[in-house]
């Protein structure tokens, strides 16, 4: 009997039923439960009932739980003093956890059809999330977040349908373990799933949502967007690939979308959009690693787990900023370094991260995977690889500006929104020293 | 052999005469009956042969500076419908002379032919409300034209052939359960189309209002014989489409087609003329007319139908 | 071809028919109800293939259909209607214009999908219907939700366009293998709660058009 799951997903449950009494409490108290939980469900792996948790979405399971809590602690300051609210305090921290625990639910159900509903539910509930700082364009940038990601997800139900036409069940476990055959029904349950639910993971043509939403959510919300929303729609997309692996399609989709993401993200002037664009690149990247399989695999974790923590970190900060500056353009933030050390380093620290500088963990990540791409095909390794590079270039050039470059009077916002962004960028650090350290061990 | 020969003779004659005679009836049929439900007494239902007969007897003119399409168009028009009403069944169900001059395609291209010379005779006239008459046909008919070629289309997919005297002997060989569904929305399409191109009420008005005025504005310079021959082609036109919308879409039973049998399909097309008439005048007499620029979403509409219920053919097929 | 048959197909035609009704309606009035009667549509060729079938699952679907889709959706959209409800509209909608691209649209679609797929693999469709081309209409709805969101501006026509699509996956459902009943009915409540997140939007923006904020 496993109660774990149970726990995970009832505890934001129960502390959003504390709406009246004290949410901020009930909000933290639950993540705080889900991070214990979610490390000791370690201890059962792998096990598939009516849930399905192996090791791969144990990883998703911590980085879910590890953002929720930071994203909460986040919001308690960055909250409290906003003008124009889109929906009441109460509600944001309601809505807040049972996003989470819809994202819990995603990740745990061992069944196509309960995952489709997990997703759509993350959308419902976080919707109105975007529009915790109420103005014409955050409107406008959560509806467009509710018709695309709905109607793509909508695309992706057809290809539900199809596997449990095709196996006559729609338990994940099962589904995976039997070797199907049928090669063409395969090929296109995957692709269908690759638009559907590639709405939602930011894949090229039907990504166009995405840096809106980022850029108009309050930091908190852009954070578990960016860093837990995606990775969670990726895990579903994962987990359907697995059932016929058709390595072609998705890995030049992913090509085509690191390159378009790169293209995009060298002229926004906004940093949050900047960040958005970064974070659609890392997915496709991470997209790029589980469709070869193998060491990518690996690699697209390691990625994944370290690019939430940084581009938590990278937004938290984008948060303090906006709070202190008051503005979302580049050109109209200078000089950070003065007034604003703590957050000046979680920003330079997690741009560095969520671009692929060595030593964090998206280095490793993307090392693991572009590997492993060298020996698959030569020309999606160099469109990658250059990509990248503009990207690296463009993103910490714009960040040190803003860091580095003239005066300004800006202010630390208090030591929770600083704390919490330095110790998210900290973590994307520490994961990339460990692992390395561990594979030198290894190596040795 | 010969007796076969004359046999077709006689169905060929018997055909032409009674569409070229008695077309007009219809149309006084459909007036007198429209007047009775708006409870006026009306016009005798012999009132489109009198027009006839009095605009052949007046002086023919024409406007200054007018070509000579517009001089012979009439009589072209004329004999195009003439040439049509011989290719379609819409008296006898057997093949008979000048049915293997063209096809289902072949018909609607005819109608086509019929609708281009009857703009360019208007664009001949100098006239402006000629112009505007040509002008808004012109800017529809592009939809009309194209449901009726889609919806012939339609029906020879059905039937596997272009041929409609084929179809109509499939059809009426087939119970109704047997119809299919793109021979239900293509029966709708015709219809609509039937009411567009006959210029009934909800798209046009009759009568000289400028305002509304379509088919009617292209005949507003011509005078004597030459209206005349415009309004009897007007009248034939309206009777080769609606027995085509009956015998290949609504109602394709009870046609005879042995020898002396034949002479009776004359009373059963006048009956189920008689359905169509009251079809048609419960429609005209409940509905308002529409503003000039819906008419173009009307006829999309029908063009819908037709395009959407030819694909899904092709595909359920 | 039996009666039966017949009358599945004539459904499905019409719920697709009922697509264009719904593009080529200004008022917004016309378009919620048109979605009501979609919706009656699809809970009627539900019922038939029960009865076909004599499956209790598809009758408790049907049902699902008719209360959730038809009357509860139906209502909580007529109510948001701002002002007189009647008489709002939206503005300069060439509806000529737009039933032809969804025409061209749609078939473009049915047909890359058919040529990729339907041509390759052989579906067997529920109630014993032969041949699986039946699955064209769905699609064809399908479509015409989305080109519905693309080619409108207003809240409305988009929330409506998405519960087009829906509409045309529970015929799919229906038409190659019944999902589970339960998720099926999860998916109904995922699309009610979308229906009254959206409506929250609805009273603040009614109409939404391109944005220098949201460029690039």
């Amino acid at each position: 009997m496993h109660i774990f799951p149970y726990l995970i997903i009832a505890a934001p449950i129960i502390a959003s039923a504390f709406y009246s009494l004290q949410p901020r409490a009930a909000s933290i108290a639950a993540g705080i439960v889900d991070i214990l939980l979610s490390m000791l469900i370690y201890f059962q792996l792998p096990f598939h009932n009516i849930f399905y948790v192996d090791f791969t979405s144990w990883i998703f399971l911590i980085m879910v739980s590890c953002i929720y809590l930071a994203s909460t602690l986040y919001s308690l300051n960055y909250m409290k003093d906003i003008q124009a609210r889109g929906i009441s305090e109460r509600t944001y921290y309601t809505l807040l956890n049972l996003f989470s625990a819809s994202m819990f639910f995603t990740l745990l159900m061992n069944d196509y059809g309960f995952m489709w509903v997990g997703i759509e539910a993350t959308t419902i509930c976080s919707a109105l999330l975007i529009i915790g700082e109420k103005n014409d364009v955050s409107l406008e940038a959560a509806w467009r977040y509710i018709i695309l990601v709905s109607a793509g997800v909508a695309f992706a139900f057809i290809s539900i349908i199809l596997i449990f036409y095709n196996f006559h069940t729609l338990n994940v476990y099962d589904i995976i373990h039997s070797n199907p055959t049928d090669g063409l029904m395969g090929r296109i349950i995957v692709a269908i799933a690759l638009i559907g639910f590639g709405t939602k993971t930011g894949v090229f043509p039907v990504h166009t949502w995405l840096p809106d939403a980022h850029s108009e959510a309050p930091a908190p919300v852009s954070a578990m967007f960016s860093g837990v929303l995606l990775p969670v729609a990726l895990y579903v997309l994962y987990r359907i690939y697995q059932i016929d692996p058709f390595p072609l399609l998705y890995t030049w989709f992913a090509v085509v979308s690191i390159a378009v993401s790169s293209l995009f993200m060298a002229y926004q002037k906004n940093y949050k959009r900047m960040f958005a664009y970064s974070t659609m690149e890392n997915m496709n990247m991470a997209l790029l690693g589980f469709a070869l399989g193998g060491v990518g695999v690996i690699g697209a974790l390691i990625l994944l787990i370290t690019h939430s923590f940084a581009k938590s970190g990278a937004f938290f900060s984008s948060g303090n900023i906006m709070k202190s500056t008051g503005s979302k353009n580049m050109d109209q933030v200078s000089g950070l370094w003065k007034g604003m050390p703590w957050t000046s380093t979680s920003l330079v620290m997690s741009s560095m991260a969520a671009t692929g500088a060595p030593p964090f963990g998206v280095f490793i990540g993307e090392f693991f995977i572009l590997s492993m791409l060298a020996g698959r095909n030569i020309v999606q390794f160099s469109i990658v690889i250059f990509f990248v590079m503009t990207a690296f270039i463009g993103i910490n050039y714009n960040v040190s500006s803003m860091v580095f470059r003239g005066s300004s009077d800006s202010r630390e916002q208090g030591w929770l929104m600083a704390g919490t962004a330095i110790v998210c960028a900290s973590i994307s650090l520490l994961i990339g020293i460990l692992f390395l350290g561990g594979y030198m061990n290894a190596l040795v | 052999m010969l007796n076969g020969y004359v046999e077709t003779l006689m169905m060929t004659l018997s055909q032409y005469f009674f569409v070229v005679l008695t077309a007009p009836l219809y149309s006084g049929i459909m007036t007198k009956l429209k007047a009775m439900i708006e409870s006026r007494r009306g016009p005798s239902i012999f009132q489109p042969y009198m027009d006839i007969w009095k605009f052949m007897k007046k002086e023919t003119l024409f406007p200054r500076g007018s070509g000579f399409i517009f001089r012979y168009g009439p009589y072209v028009i004329f004999g195009i419908y003439s040439l049509i009403s011989l290719i379609v069944p819409i008296l006898v169900p057997v093949p008979i002379f000048f049915t293997a001059s063209a096809d289902f395609l072949g018909g609607a291209i005819l109608f086509s032919l019929a609708a281009f010379i009857k703009i360019a005779s208007a664009l001949e006239s100098g006239s402006n409300f000629m112009s505007l008459g040509a002008a808004r046909t012109a800017s529809f008919i592009f939809l009309s034209e194209g449901t009726l070629i889609t919806v012939f289309f339609a029906v020879s997919l059905i039937t596997q052939t272009n041929n409609p005297y084929v179809t109509n002997n499939f059809l009426s060989a087939n119970p109704v359960q047997g119809l299919t569904l793109e021979h239900i929305f293509a029966t709708l399409a015709f219809f609509m189309l039937f009411f567009y191109e006959t210029g009934k009420l909800p798209l046009e008005s009759p009568g000289l209002a400028e305002l509304g005025m379509i088919e009617e504005g292209m005949n507003y310079e011509y005078s004597g014989k030459l209206l005349a021959i415009n309004k009897w082609s007007g009248h034939i036109k309206q009777y080769i489409l609606g027995s085509i919308l009956l015998n290949v879409f609504l109602f394709p039973w009870f046609l005879q087609s042995s020898f002396p049998n034949f002479l009776l399909d004359i009373p059963i097309m006048f009956l189920k003329w008689m359905l169509l008439i009251l079809i048609v005048v419960i429609i005209e007499t409940t509905m308002a007319k529409m503003r000039l620029f819906r008419i173009l979403d009307y006829l999309a509409t029908a063009f819908t139908f037709s395009i959407l219920f030819l694909a899904f053919g092709v595909l359920l097929g | 071809m039996n009666a039966l048959e017949n009358i599945v197909f004539l459904s499905a035609a019409l719920a697709t028919v009922s697509g264009f009704y719904i593009q080529a309606q200004e008022y917004i009035r016309s378009m919620v109800r048109g979605q009501f009667v979609q919706a009656i549509l699809i809970a009627a060729t539900i019922f038939v293939l029960a009865f076909v079938e004599s499956s209790i699952d598809l009758v408790v679907l049907g049902l699902l259909v008719l209360v959730l889709r038809g009357y509860l959706i139906t209502e909580l959209l007529e109510r948001r209607i701002p002002g007189k409800g009647s008489d709002v509209k939206e503005k300069d909608i060439g509806i000529a214009s737009h039933l032809l691209l969804d025409l061209v649209f749609i078939m473009i679609g049915t047909f890359i999908i058919y040529s990729l797929v339907f041509s390759r693999i052989t579906f067997s469709i529920a109630g014993s219907i032969a041949g699986d081309t039946i699955l064209v209409f769905p699609l064809a709805l399908f479509f015409q939700g989305l080109f519905l969101i693309a080619s409108r501006n207003s809240t409305f026509s988009q929330i409506i366009g998405y519960i087009e699509e829906e509409n045309a996956l529970v015929l799919f459902a229906i038409f190659l293998i019944p999902v589970p009943i339960i998720i099926e009915a999860s998916v109904f409540l995922d699309v009610l709660a979308l229906v009254v997140i959206s409506s929250f939007v609805v009273l603040e923006k009614f109409t939404h058009n391109p944005m220098d904020e949201l460029r690039g």
